[in-house]
């Protein structure tokens, strides 16, 4: 492993630039943190640097490595949290054992782990479909008739077609949560008003569903489980905060209705 | 019963390949990820008349995650992939609903009740999640025939 001093350090540094884009990708695409440093770990390895030394949190990697025989490296990369993209955490997963198979020099790994991140994600047209048949699934599954389905459908269609083409991330995740909220159980009152749609409950939980931070919330017991508390800590406030904004802004209109239009909803 | 237990598997399914899709899983995947929904759900809705929503969802949940981990490791893919999309079905959104709903119409008592029964399906879902976990890896590479008993050692 010492044999070839010179070029070993410049590998050395591409090496854990690529092991660190790895977990840049990872933690950014909702990855559980255990994952992020283990990859981070087999990537240096595969690449001879045994001295790496990962500290990941949920919005940040610190690595460093250095020891006698090799060169000193340090990097720190801040990763926002962001929507999960379990379709680059399946790539890069596949990378890393091909990388630990010793298929990929640090060049071509760095370029593919660039091709990775720049996957575009499904269209829209097919998120917006997925949002709807979503909802109209789990408006049956919690007790909703064929039409009530049919009105969430429409509703959780509605849901990301509000949250693809307006918001587009430039509200903060609350604003985006509150507001998503209020669309859907606005639009379920009107279309029940209408007499369209027989549980106006049902309507509304199956269409607040796409909403739900499931991603999070598991994560974050995974990463409370592994005892990676700060960050699962951080998950589990992210996950609560949104739980509790989609009930504050379905609270909102219900609220609201009672006040100015009055009368027993359900 | 039997039909529409049936239909709910159907809607579970489908449903979960949908939340699947807003995950940006990998199209191959859809199929076991729907399956996993599926059974989940329909674990719950059978023993749910018997046992009750926390601990329906405590057992249905484990059939999710145990089910997770071993597709995770025959297909030699991230578990995460499968659990996410499997457990949406059993996630308390209707609990968040009613509790939200009883709090804004002041009906307290009703509110209180929800926000528990929403707390103890959360917890039941934990204590599934981390019971499944502790299961050592090597049982999963068993049951999915990857590793055969005396091959050992390699590590993937």
């Amino acid at each position: 492993m010492k044999s070839e001093a010179q070029p070993e350090k410049r590998e050395n540094r591409e090496a854990l630039d690529v092991a660190s884009l790895a977990g840049d990708i990872l933690l950014a695409s909702g990855a559980e943190i255990f994952r992020v440093e283990e990859t981070i770990f087999r990537i240096a390895q595969a690449y001879g640097v045994d001295s790496s030394n990962a500290f990941v949190l949920s919005s940040g990697i610190f690595l460093t490595a250095g020891s006698e025989r090799e060169k000193d490296f340090a990097s720190v990369r801040h990763i926002p949290l962001s929507a999960a993209r379990l379709d680059r955490v399946t790539a890069v997963n596949q990378l890393s054992r091909e990388i630990v198979e010793g298929r990929h020099t640090p060049q071509e790994a760095h370029r593919l782990l660039l091709e990775i991140q720049s996957m575009p994600p499904k269209p829209k047209l097919h998120q917006i479909l997925a949002s709807g048949i979503g909802s109209g699934c789990f408006c049956f599954l919690f007790g909703g008739d064929p039409v009530d389905s049919l009105v969430a459908f429409a509703s959780g269609i509605l849901l990301y077609l509000y949250l693809l083409l307006l918001v587009r991330g430039r509200l903060s995740k609350i604003a985006t949560n509150i507001t998503g909220g209020a669309l859907v159980t606005l639009f379920g009152i009107f279309m029940y008003q209408c007499g369209l749609g027989h549980h106006l409950g049902e309507i509304i939980i199956g269409s607040i569903i796409p909403l739900v931070p499931g991603v999070a919330f598991t994560t974050a017991i995974r990463d409370i489980a592994d005892e990676d508390y700060i960050a699962g800590a951080v998950r589990m406030l992210d996950a609560l905060l949104v739980t509790f904004c989609i009930a504050m802004g379905v609270g909102l209109v219900i609220t609201l209705w009672h006040q100015f239009i009055g009368g027993p909803l359900l | 019963m039997t039909e529409r237990i049936a239909w709910e598997f159907l809607a579970a399914c489908v449903g979960t390949v949908a939340f699947a899709l807003l995950f940006q899983v990998p199209k191959k995947y859809y199929v076991l990820c729907g399956l996993i929904g599926g059974c989940g759900w329909v674990c719950y809705e059978l023993l749910l008349p018997s046992c009750g929503a926390p601990v329906a969802t405590f057992f249905a949940n484990t059939a999710v995650v145990f089910l997770s981990r071993l597709c995770a490791v025959k297909q030699r893919c991230p578990v995460t992939v499968f659990l996410v999309s499997g457990i949406f079905p059993l996630v308390p959104g209707a609990g968040v609903y009613w509790t939200a709903y009883y709090i804004v119409t002041n009906e307290l008592e009703q509110a209180g009740e929800r926000g528990f029964l929403t707390l103890k399906i959360a917890v039941a879902i934990v204590l599934s999640i981390l019971l499944v976990f502790e299961l050592p890896q090597g049982l999963f590479r068993q049951l999915a025939g990857i590793l055969p008993k005396r091959r050992g050692g390699t590590g993937a």
